[in-house]
């Protein structure tokens, strides 16, 4: 077949299923008023939870810190109460930043050109990881926030190696992933072995695809 | 524009051109039932970008974009579901197409399948007689970017009906 042909018959077979398409005009003035209420409905149930649980954390735990610097800061362990703090604000951070970035994604313009468009899309969700690399900042707060003077104090030589190794081991994995876990690292075995799961998955096509659209715009340049 | 322009405009968009919301939705969904929410989608979007209409742009230009964009990220979503049945019968209005036109059609329809997202727009457009130069404006790519990649998906469609052909 010649691209006559081809054409010939796309329009043809095309052009007689569409004349039996009806727009109802209440079907779409009623998606006209749902208009507003899209924004929530496109999100998955996985990140509404995700954002509740996320909320309910910080302003739960938050305000459990908070009564407790007011009423009983002498009373309380100092390494658990900045622990603390320190966890809730990383979290209050990555909150932050996924509200924006969820936000960002509904108000995209779909009018500008496709591939345009799909990579600013894309790099939107792959931005997504910053949310993942700051909560792995978290990671040393969780060896200290059970530290207490007393354990300064008597503590024996082999408790502080011990201590010592896995806050810093943690400290280092922290900073490390921090820096590491881009996207131009998504083929990497560490990579893969820490997202791995299905709701990491759209992720791992987008870094695909991505790719494929890089390698466009590098053959557009040359 | 009034909101009640708005809303004309709307809905006479929507009417004149509800063969090309079809169109990019067949392209990308299998299954009527997807087909229906990926244009309910396209429609969103197109109330949604109506206000900031450039009227540079054709409007043919500025509908195909957003429903491309659209129906590209639909199909993102729902890759799993829009597989497409193998050699439906299409429901029609007016004459019935004849049986080898129409499975003609429906090898064409599953080798555009097969094609990756992007590929699967430029064949689209380019089997609606679109310009270079108009596929260069919709899809964000120059003109010699288009014939490039229209020769490369044309040998491919091109070597998968001659393998039909010999099976």
């Amino acid at each position: 077949m010649n691209d006559t042909d081809l054409k010939y018959l796309w329009q043809t077979v095309n052009n007689q299923i569409a004349i039996g398409q009806t727009s109802d005009k209440t079907i779409m003035d009623n998606l006209i008023k749902r208009d507003i209420s899209h924004v929530l409905s496109s999100m998955k149930p996985i990140k509404i939870f995700t954002l509740i649980a996320g909320m309910l954390w910080v302003f739960g735990l938050g305000f459990v810190l908070i009564v407790l610097t007011i009423n009983a800061y002498e009373q309380v362990s100092l390494y658990f109460l900045y622990s603390a703090y320190f966890q809730v604000m990383l979290t209050a951070m990555a909150v932050i930043l996924y509200i924006f970035q969820l936000n960002t994604l509904n108000r995209i313009d779909f009018d500008k050109p496709v591939i345009i468009l799909q990579k600013k899309i894309i790099n939107l969700k792959i931005s997504t990881l910053k949310v993942t690399r700051i909560l792995m900042l978290q990671l040393p707060f969780w060896t200290t926030f059970y530290w207490s003077e007393s354990m300064f104090k008597n503590g024996t030589l082999a408790l502080f190696i011990i201590q010592g190794t896995v806050t810093l081991s943690f400290t280092y994995l922290a900073i490390w992933l921090y820096f590491n876990l881009t996207f131009e690292n998504a083929d990497k075995w560490w990579f893969k072995l820490l997202l791995n799961g299905k709701e990491w998955e759209p992720l791992m096509t987008s870094i695909g695809i991505l790719n494929d659209l890089e390698e466009e715009v590098i053959s557009e340049k040359d | 524009m009034a909101k009640q322009n708005l809303h004309k405009t709307f809905h006479e968009i929507i009417e004149r051109h509800k063969g090309l919301l079809f169109k990019v939705a067949r392209t990308y969904c299998g299954k009527e039932e997807d087909r229906q929410d990926l244009i309910q989608e396209i429609r969103i979007q197109i109330w949604k970008s109506l206000p900031k209409y450039d009227a540079h742009f054709a409007i043919t230009t500025w509908l195909y974009r957003i429903s491309i964009n659209v129906a590209i990220s639909f199909y993102r979503k729902n890759r799993k579901s829009t597989h497409f049945p193998i050699a439906e019968k299409h429901p029609t209005v007016f004459d019935p197409l004849p049986n080898d036109f129409q499975e003609k059609f429906n090898l064409l329809e599953r080798f555009i399948v097969e094609l990756n997202e992007m590929d699967k727009a430029l064949i689209m457009l380019y089997l609606e007689d679109k310009s270079y130069l108009e596929i260069s404006e919709i899809m964000g790519i120059t003109i010699s970017n288009v014939g490039t990649k229209m020769g490369r998906i044309k040998e491919k469609l091109k070597k998968k009906f001659l393998n039909h052909k010999e099976n």
